[in-house]
């Protein structure tokens, strides 16, 4: 098995099962010219039908997942590319692109017709300054609002430093009496450095009593211009390490594959099935480690305090991370994968690693069972999380939430088996959902989404013991240096600890990446946080910040 | 069993009388008990919470510096005092200097009246357990003041939460420390502690089991149990405090000394709370074999055992949840004890 994808010869035969024809009647009119992406076909439309085309295809076509928004620029235009699939069958994508003159970059906002399009067309602005007309709030979102100039943008000077001081730059804390007039609600800032917040997240609050009036999150505390770093290495060693830097909760595999995946698709590389099964046993010991790390920190905000609970995730977390430090020689910054392959084989003595493996995987259900005794069983804990931070699933699709956030809002979508990579499809496994959609749910969810990845880590060791010694290949042959040809662009998703994490990449026949868009699972997630703890008390939204799991790391990127 | 009070002790060992001795002998008195208590809650309270805690959540905790990491404490205490008093803008002086004087300083007094056995006994007014109630309650005016005054929200947030938290739980406290009062027919804190252990319950097997109003009326027992836990603010009432919400509460805003005063009054007033349950319903110093002081001891450390178990293992009430509980339930479970124990002593005629 490789996730090799064929190359597409004629636009009409591009995707598994998108009806061209049929999207071009629907759209037609606006439709100026067609373009193919390694994984969608693509329609350029006009920048003022934006609004038009997304509300067609969204609502007569079926493509209600708006999963991610890349903006560039090109020598003579600005693009947009909206990435549209289907929450019930993600293989069906398409690529909508609206070029803009690069002297009056205006474009039509999505926002209107996806809610997720406001924060992903914020980051537009921000990086690239591509301006969005009928957006409802076009600031910046990563970087202060003294920046001068669009990072991203080809006229934009990476040389000079941007040297604002300390009275100049706009204190994001300064209206902190906001709202204090005559009117009943206190203006809260929570964070950005708060107890509650998981790393740097400032979350603008306006309370009324005790009561959550409005909430508005303010991100880019964490911004380490990743995409930038990515376009300036190399595909085949430079790029790898940087996935791990994003969610380093730890996510590591799971993230490097989905550079990874872009970059094989991109450059026609196969995998030796040996190390996608190696790659499926790792990426699942990090969901573990991940989710483990969501349990323990939700039981925080739940608990106050570092307590049993806690605790006890870190203490089997630490477990997983051993053998992840195993079987990749770190701790964190795992950088295990390469492309068509991976960096080692399954440390020796093999049977010793397996029988660690296994050991842990024995105790895991004895664990889980205490978990549940601890959390999920106590009718305290129940009485604080069900029923809070409920996300019902049509506001869900329309935040392109994913992941075990949306798995708890009863939308049946996993990437693994919708769209399969790895070695998924050949393992037995089930994706979990549950119908509650409140912060219980999202626990629930995750805990039994740690019993699924056991079943597929112990599915995996038992493929890898019998795997015979001669046909241990862990990496194809990879050319030295990877040019793949201009203007060939991909988009591809893995499931990610938190959801959907997609990379985007536009090669520019250069070793290195023309653009290079990260789709980040927590960005979409965190932008529901609004719609889940309105009208909630401040320990709702403490426990729903918690509940999403999102690792700022990844949010700011 | 009256006993003499330490005061009392101390002017006829020292052979001194009139007005000046008495007041020498007191102030004496004062400083011995105040001494065994900050012992306990300020050197031991705070070391055996963090061993306590560790052994529930599976870690080690201090252990490096003098045995068992006692020694750390000291360090700690250093360390704390030589910080910087950073004292905010704009704060309103004299209340933010007076919270956690009032905050330690009430929990402290409370310990006046409390008969720790072996004599160790400063005032036994007949008033007492009135007194003690009154003394400790003035605790949530310290939390509200520091709250209000620090010009922080979540400060103010923690205060006020203090404030609805302390109403809300010192009425099913009071009313069920009053259920005992019928038993004994005496507010004074020798007569309470000498019935419970003069009266026998029963006698099993050669054993006599003193009449302790924890085996008289257990129902009592748990409510003022559980209403105790949210008047010293633990897990699942840690609400006013409540880290990963608002912070730390009223306490945001202090640092170093200030600190210092409230984190040993919250440690005095759990340990305060633990005094009143032994005297109220576990029979005070009473017990076999060791001396009165030892099993008195005994019984504080496990009260304070019992909120640290909690801490760790209980999740937080939401406010609202809780205000819920305080009102909705403890009060109207604490008013049918009342009054069950009142119809059932005068149905009997004990």
């Amino acid at each position: 098995m490789s996730t090799q994808k064929e190359e597409p010869e004629t636009p009409a035969t591009v995707e598994e099962g998108v009806d061209v024809s049929e999207i071009e009647a629907l759209i037609g009119e606006h439709v100026v010219d067609r373009e193919d992406h390694v994984n969608a076909p693509g329609f350029v439309i006009r920048a003022d039908a934006v609004q038009d085309v997304l509300r067609a295809l969204k609502e007569e076509a079926g493509f209600d997942h708006l999963s991610c928004l890349t903006a560039e620029e090109h020598e003579d235009r600005f693009e947009s590319i909206y990435h549209l699939r289907k929450y019930d069958e993600p293989t069906q994508e398409l690529s909508v692109i609206v070029p803009t003159s690069r002297e009056e970059p205006i474009s039509e906002s999505a926002e209107p017709v996806f809610r997720t399009a406001d924060w992903h067309e914020r980051e537009a602005f921000d990086l690239v300054g591509v301006e969005y007309d009928d957006h409802p709030n076009l600031e910046r979102i990563l970087l202060p609002d003294t920046w001068n100039g669009h990072p991203l943008g080809r006229d934009y000077n990476q040389d000079k430093p941007q040297i604002v001081t300390f009275e100049e730059n706009k204190n994001p804390l300064e209206d902190d009496h906001r709202a204090a007039g005559d009117s009943d609600t206190m203006f809260l800032n929570i964070g950005p450095h708060h107890p509650a917040t998981h790393g740097v997240l400032h979350v603008e609050t306006v309370l009324d009593g005790e009561q959550v009036a409005d909430v508005n999150p303010d991100i880019g505390y964490l911004h380490r211009c990743e995409e930038q770093m990515a376009q300036n290495g190399t595909y085949r060693h430079q790029i790898m390490p940087y996935p791990d830097r994003w969610d380093y909760g730890p996510g590591g595999i799971l993230n490097e594959w989905s550079y990874a995946r872009a970059a094989e698709d991109l450059a026609d590389i196969d995998v030796p099935e040996y190390a996608q099964v190696l790659r499926t046993m790792g990426a699942e010991l990090c969901r573990i480690a991940a989710h483990m790390l969501a349990l323990g920190t939700f039981c925080l905000d739940i608990y106050g305090d570092f307590t049993a609970i806690f605790m006890y995730a870190m203490r089997d977390r630490e477990v997983v991370q051993n053998l992840l430090e195993d079987l990749t020689g770190q701790r964190m910054m795992f950088n295990y994968l390469r492309l068509g392959g991976v960096v080692w084989d399954v440390p020796e003595p093999r049977e010793e690693y397996f029988e660690n493996v296994r050991d842990f995987l024995d105790e895991l259900p004895e664990r889980l069972d205490e978990y549940h005794d601890l959390i999920t069983s106590n009718e305290i804990f129940q009485a604080r999380t069900v029923d809070t931070g409920y996300l019902d699933p049509e506001t869900a699709k329309n935040y392109g939430v994913t992941g075990p956030v949306a798995r708890a809002s009863g939308i049946d979508y996993d990437v693994r088996r919708d769209d399969p990579y790895g070695y998924y499809e050949e393992l037995d496994w089930d994706v979990v959902t549950d119908d509650g959609g409140d912060n219980y749910s999202r626990l629930l969810v995750r805990m039994r989404e740690v019993e699924q990845s056991a079943r597929i880590i112990e599915q995996c060791v038992d493929l890898l013991e019998d795997w015979p010694e001669d046909e241990r290949n862990i990496q194809s042959n990879v050319p030295r240096t990877l040019k793949p040809e201009p203007g060939k662009e991909v988009y591809r998703t893995v499931e990610g600890a938190k959801g959907e994490l997609g990379i985007y990449i536009r090669a520019d026949g250069t070793d290195k990446p023309g653009r290079f868009k990260i789709r980040s699972p927590c960005f979409c997630n965190l932008s529901a946080l609004e719609e889940m703890s309105t009208g909630e008390y401040i320990p709702d939204l403490v426990a729903t910040l918690g509940s999403l799991d999102v690792i700022l790391g990844e949010v700011d990127r | 069993m009256t006993e003499t009070p330490l005061p009392d002790t101390i002017a006829d060992l020292l052979g001194v009388g009139g007005f000046l001795g008495e007041a020498i002998s007191m102030l004496l008195a004062a400083a011995i008990v105040g001494t065994i208590m900050l012992t306990m809650t300020a050197f031991a309270g705070p070391w055996a919470k963090r061993k306590i805690t560790a052994s529930f959540t599976d870690r080690i905790s201090v252990n490096r510096i003098g045995p068992w990491g006692l020694g750390t404490i000291i360090v700690d205490a250093v360390r704390l005092l030589s910080k910087e008093l950073i004292i905010p803008e704009n704060v309103d002086r004299p209340a933010y200097d007076l919270a956690p004087i009032v905050l330690a300083g009430s929990a402290i007094l409370a310990f006046a009246v409390i008969p720790m056995g072996n004599g160790i006994h400063l005032a036994d007014p007949e008033v007492g357990l009135v007194f003690v109630f009154a003394i400790a309650s003035i605790a949530s005016l310290g939390l509200l003041m520091g709250g209000y005054s620090s010009n922080n929200k979540y400060s103010l947030l923690g205060g006020l939460r203090a404030v609805a938290q302390n109403i809300a739980y010192e009425i099913p406290l009071v009313l069920t420390a009053a259920s005992v009062v019928l038993f004994t027919g005496s507010l004074q804190m020798s007569e309470i502690v000498a019935i419970q252990q003069n009266t026998t319950l029963a006698t099993i097997a050669g054993v006599r089991i003193p009449a302790w109003f924890a085996f008289v009326n257990p129902f009592a027992f748990v409510l003022f149990l559980v209403a105790n836990l949210a008047e010293v603010g633990r897990n699942p009432f840690d609400t006013p405090e409540a880290p990963t919400e608002i912070v730390a509460g009223y306490q945001t805003e202090y640092s170093s000394a200030y600190f210092v005063l409230f984190y040993l009054g919250e440690f005095v007033h759990i340990f305060l709370g633990g005094a009143i349950i032994a005297t109220l319903f576990l029979g005070g110093p009473g017990g076999p074999f060791l001396p009165g002081f030892v099993w008195f001891t005994i019984k504080i450390w496990a009260v304070y055992i019992f909120t640290q178990w909690c801490r760790s293992a209980i999740p937080r009430v939401r406010i609202d949840q809780l205000i819920g509980i305080g009102w909705k339930g403890m009060l109207v479970l604490s008013f049918a004890n009342l009054v069950l124990t009142a119809a059932i002593l005068g149905v009997t005629g004990l």
